[in-house]
């Protein structure tokens, strides 16, 4: 479970202040595919960021699970993030060095599990379809593998939380139709994904969707890819509207 | 069935440096100099001392008096070998014997002698007394069962002849009886007889050899001092100087000063270059690890996003960098040692410095001491990296695209 209240993010420069998240307030129930849409800039990857503990809101509050994660030390979130989160960047992410088995097993560093990740890996590239490749390097993958096993890597430690900023941003549509199904697929499984895109086609896979501009985020009811996604004009009245 | 194992920390560190073979090559390669340069002089270094103390052991005098005019020929007969003959230019020396302090005076003869079946180059002949010696009859004694008689020598270890067999000087026979240790100074090319022979080979020489050896009777080359127990060698020198005069006195820490002097080049410049090698070192690789450091933001803040603690990253990137140190260090150190072993005779030739291999033991405290240099550059130069890496937002390198 997680929950968002009043969460604002504030970027400082000498002669800049860029509010990129303005009070943004939800909850996902475990379980739940969220889809937050929003163009370039409107500030869903910061609020992403800002969910996997990677930044600190200026204000408000995270939880995940019942623990607030904005004022935790590094420590204790990166002990956090290890357990209970799993990223998949939009570009893959992919360790150069070590080969697509190694690159699944890397989080399992950080995480203190029971013996046999090498056998979870194997069955987690079974899963995501790229079972053949285990022993080959990134460099040797298409995009479209390249994200398959950053999916698997992601869900290694098994994460209650996957979270996914574009994942399919640098696809073509075959491959993104490929790559959602599996969000879709793993979802059903369970899995809770928070996953942010600017792609309106993707829309309908959100079981619940957000619509963020300029910091601002709402719900947006349905899945339309029609979506028109100006956070105040849908759930509050335009100031010429009121009497 | 027995389950795969899993990945570890040495596991990315391993294939970290394995699948960058560019750069690791040429950052392994500067700790590689950095260890040669300083395991080398310290090498040599040890190597020269170690020799001086054999050498000067084997003398067992605490002075050395030779004549004025010749006091840098008695140096090279005793540092080196180098191959000379001179005398005092009168019979003063036996004055020396009866000066307060002297508790033993041993006369010796030094000979150059011409080309020998043994030898590429003449050796130094030594022509003792052996009532009154005790450079060789410390050896002897340590060796019972040897005894110097009529055209037996002993021989240094540089000359190249078994015992039991004869070598030629001045178409004069001897018998080998023993080899000397070695030294790495002008004894091991040195051979040693007995006064009363040397007198007959000159003797003979004129019919027998291609040139004719005079030995002046009654004149010797070298009077080699012990002084009593108590009294300092440095009175004793300056009595005999007095009271003898046209000599000169070396002492065994004047032999040091020399060799200090014969090496000082050398060592300043291997001293040098260990120390400029090692100050330019540290801000090259420091640049060459901030570099890899931007390179890597956004595969350290990947592994920051998966749970990597700034403990663990700063691990990992010590880990790396000492064990780059550790893989160059090994090198340098293997690669110089061989080749100062393998070449310790050219090097010593060629430096003209007494040298003999140091001992085991100073072989590994000299190859640990550039090894830990070695790894101390590599953490040193990685702090500020380390550093940079540690205080960047991973959110923003991952952003980065």
């Amino acid at each position: 479970m997680i929950e968002v209240s009043g969460v604002t993010k504030t970027f400082r420069t000498d002669c800049l202040e860029i509010q990129a998240v303005d009070d943004v307030h939800f909850a996902v129930q475990p379980g739940k595919f969220i889809l937050i849409f929003g163009r370039s800039g409107s500030g869903k990857s910061t609020l992403l960021g800002m969910l996997a503990g990677l930044l600190r809101p200026t204000k408000g509050e995270i939880r995940i699970n019942g623990v607030d994660i904005s004022n935790l030390s590094d420590d204790k979130i990166s002990e956090l993030r290890a357990k209970e989160i799993g990223f998949v960047f939009q570009f893959s992410g992919l360790l150069p060095t070590v080969t697509v088995l190694e690159n699944i097993l890397v989080p399992t560093l950080f995480c203190k599990k029971s013996p046999g990740s090498r056998l979870r890996a194997l069955e987690l590239l079974k899963k995501v379809g790229v079972s053949d490749r285990a022993d080959a390097y990134p460099c040797t993958l298409s995009s479209g593998e390249m994200k398959r096993v950053a999916i698997a890597r992601a869900l290694i430690n098994g994460p209650s939380l996957l979270i996914a900023d574009e994942p399919t941003g640098d696809l073509d549509v075959d491959t993104e139709y490929e790559i959602m199904e599996l969000f879709r697929q793993l979802n059903r499984e369970g899995t809770t994904i928070v996953m942010v895109t600017h792609n309106p086609d993707l829309i309908p896979y959100g079981t619940q969707t957000y619509c963020m501009e300029r910091g601002k985020m709402v719900e947006k009811p349905g899945s339309s890819s029609f979506i028109k996604c100006e956070p105040g004009l849908d759930n509050h009245p335009k100031p010429k509207d009121l009497p | 069935m027995s389950k795969p194992p899993d990945f570890r920390f040495f596991n990315l560190i391993a294939r970290n440096l394995a699948n960058r073979p560019y750069r690791n090559i040429a950052t392994v390669f500067a700790f590689a100099i950095i260890a040669a340069t300083f395991f080398s002089s310290h090498y040599l270094m040890s190597g020269a001392q170690q020799s001086l103390d054999s050498g000067i052991s084997r003398m067992g005098a605490d002075i050395l008096v030779v004549p004025e005019e010749y006091s840098g020929a008695g140096q090279t007969v005793i540092l080196s070998g180098t191959p000379s003959s001179f005398f005092f230019s009168d019979s003063g020396f036996e004055k020396i014997s009866r000066i307060h302090g002297v508790a033993k005076a041993s006369p010796q003869i030094y000979i150059a002698t011409l080309f020998a079946s043994c030898c590429a180059a003449p050796v130094q002949m030594i022509a003792i007394d052996p009532e009154r010696d005790f450079t060789i009859s410390t050896w002897l004694k340590e060796n019972p069962g040897i005894i110097l008689e009529k055209d037996d020598i002993i021989i240094g270890s540089a000359i190249i002849q078994d015992v039991g067999k004869d070598l030629m000087f001045y178409g004069h026979n001897f018998h080998v009886i023993g080899i000397l240790e070695q030294t790495g100074m002008g004894v091991d090319n040195a051979v040693f007889t007995r006064f009363e022979d040397a007198y007959v080979m000159a003797d003979e020489s004129g019919e027998k050899a291609v040139k004719k050896l005079t030995i002046p009777q009654g004149k010797v080359s070298a009077v080699l001092v012990k002084v009593d127990p108590g009294t300092s060698p440095a009175v004793v020198a300056n009595e005999i100087m007095t009271q003898v005069p046209g000599t000169k006195v070396i002492m065994s820490n004047g032999l040091l000063n020399a060799v200090s002097g014969q090496l000082g080049a050398t060592t300043r410049i291997l001293y040098f270059a260990s120390l400029a090698v090692t100050i330019v070192s540290i801000p090259l690789l420091g640049l060459i690890s901030i570099m890899v450091a931007h390179e890597r933001k956004k595969e350290i803040s990947i592994l920051r996003a998966f749970g990597a603690t700034k403990s663990f990253v700063v691990r990992l990137m010590f880990a790396e960098s000492f064990s780059l140190a550790i893989i160059g260090g090994f090198i340098g150190i293997g690669a110089s040692a061989g080749i100062l072993m393998i070449y310790q005779d050219f090097i010593r030739i060629t430096l003209k410095i007494p040298f003999i291999m140091p001992s085991p033991t100073a072989i590994l405290v000299q190859g640990g001491s550039a090894l830990l240099l070695s790894i101390l550059i590599g953490g040193i130069a990685s702090i500020y990296p380390v550093f940079l890496i540690t205080r960047s937002s991973p959110y923003e390198a991952i952003r980065g695209g």
